[in-house]
């Protein structure tokens, strides 16, 4: 198309053309395929940006709003499973005959898949430094010590701080994500280290390790091993992730 | 399909459009444990159905927004055909392989698989539309940042300090740009137009 062409359906979409002008341009839709192609391009792409730039903040509300709808409903069922199970359990005799068959079945899969790989042997998270020489944040110290001696409740409680400061901060955020599941508090970690893997920082593959990780101390193994798949080769995980993907196949 | 009767779950798709929270709540309950069952039997979790859910509840707001839907057939078996889809095709990237979607998804025997596929044609669009104008000049983008947050022409020209005219021929060019950037891009052929 011609720059006249684009400039016939500006006008055109806008009624801008007077009746003559507008006939003519009707007859050429239907007679003009190329041109009619275009023009519902141009179309289409006018009513995105109308939408897209011009109802961003109605959108944003809406995300927002769905996404509280949807947190809620998802922590809700979770919350149900977990008070299933502990029904479930409830009562001696169940309990007795639960407490013997989980004995003989562990007696049988130990025997049988002793292989099956376990949390504790692929999370072995570094120390961590969070302060530099001279630098006297109180406060990175104090996380920093916390998670090093593997105190999770309380380094997370000490990132939550530091990140009401600085909430953009992926080092910290890839940090207090190993506190959530070091104390099982999967979703969030999850939606955490989600964030990360799908930004730029340095930190992308870390945070799918962490996330596979995450999967496998759920024992959800499938899930894990998609994630594991998706780890590049370049990152600095990648034999363990392979070496785990073995494990688990 | 126009002269089709609206089908009474259309009230889901207005109520997603003025953001009802009742409305996404019943959403929510009425229609989301079937998908994560799908998801979770498909080698997924309750947090990947999430994210589908999501998504997918996203998508048919613009569409509705934008191209004024009205269903003619169920929500039930129209949302539950585009999570499945959405799922299918996330476990395609997660794998990196091909995976069969299934033919009743893409069969254009009833209303609700015309639904799902041309809602799947608009996320397409949607998505390159997207990808195109982040590619565009810092002018263009500008402009029509400009255009299509104020409305009127006449103040986008006094804000970006150029003539009336200009403007208006300028908005026109750039969409035009976008137009032949769409034409020329390697997945146009997906779009149907």
């Amino acid at each position: 198309m011609e720059e006249q062409d684009y400039i016939l359906f500006e006008d055109y979409l806008s009624g801008n053309l007077d009746e003559n002008a507008t006939n003519a341009f009707e007859t050429r839709l239907e007679t003009d395929k190329a041109f009619k192609q275009s023009f519902s391009i141009y179309k289409d792409i006018s009513a995105h940006l109308d939408h897209e730039i011009g109802n961003e903040e109605k959108t944003m509300d809406f995300r927002a709003n769905l996404d509280s709808i949807s947190h809620n409903y998802f922590s809700k069922l979770n919350a149900q499973q977990e008070e299933v199970n502990v029904k479930k359990s409830s009562g001696f005799y169940k309990f007795a005959i639960a407490a013997s068959v989980v004995l003989l079945l562990g007696f049988f899969v130990f025997n049988q898949f002793s292989g099956d790989p376990s949390y504790s042997d692929f999370a072995n998270y570094d120390q961590i430094s969070l302060t530099v020489r001279g630098d006297n944040d109180a406060l990175l110290k104090e996380a920093e010590t916390a998670f090093n001696t593997k105190n999770y409740e309380e380094a997370e409680l000490l990132f939550n701080q530091i990140l009401e400061e600085d909430s953009s901060n992926t080092e910290i955020q890839l940090y207090k994500s190993i506190t959530l599941i070091e104390t099982n508090q999967f979703s969030e970690a999850y939606e955490l280290l989600k964030g990360i893997s799908e930004g730029n920082s340095i930190y992308k593959n870390k945070a799918m390790w962490y996330l596979a990780l995450s999967k496998l101390k759920q024992g959800n193994f499938e899930a894990c091993k998609n994630i594991l798949k998706s780890i590049p080769k370049d990152a600095k995980d990648y034999k363990q992730a392979q070496k785990l993907l073995n494990k688990l196949d | 399909m126009s002269n089709k009767k609206v089908h009474e779950d259309q009230k889901y798709i207005d109520g997603l459009v003025n953001n009802n929270s009742f409305i996404i709540q019943t959403i929510y309950d009425k229609f989301v444990p079937k998908v994560i069952n799908y998801v979770k039997q498909n080698s997924g979790d309750e947090e990947y159905a999430q994210d589908v859910v999501q998504d997918t509840i996203i998508t048919i707001y613009n569409q509705a927004i934008q191209k004024n839907l009205q269903l003619t057939c169920p929500f039930d078996a129209y949302f539950f055909l585009l999570c499945k889809r959405k799922w299918l095709n996330t476990l395609k990237k997660i794998n990196n392989k091909e995976v069969t979607i299934n033919e009743e998804v893409l069969s254009k025997d009833d209303d609700a698989a015309q639904f799902v596929f041309e809602t799947s044609i608009f996320e397409n669009k949607q998505n390159l539309f997207n990808q195109m104008f982040d590619q565009l000049g810092k002018a263009c983008k500008d402009l029509l940042n400009a255009t299509f947050k104020i409305k009127s022409m006449e103040e986008v020209a006094a804000s970006l300090n150029v003539s009336y005219a200009y403007a208006r021929k300028k908005k026109s060019l750039c969409i035009g740009q976008l137009t032949k950037m769409v034409q020329e891009s390697p997945t146009f052929n997906q779009l149907n137009y």
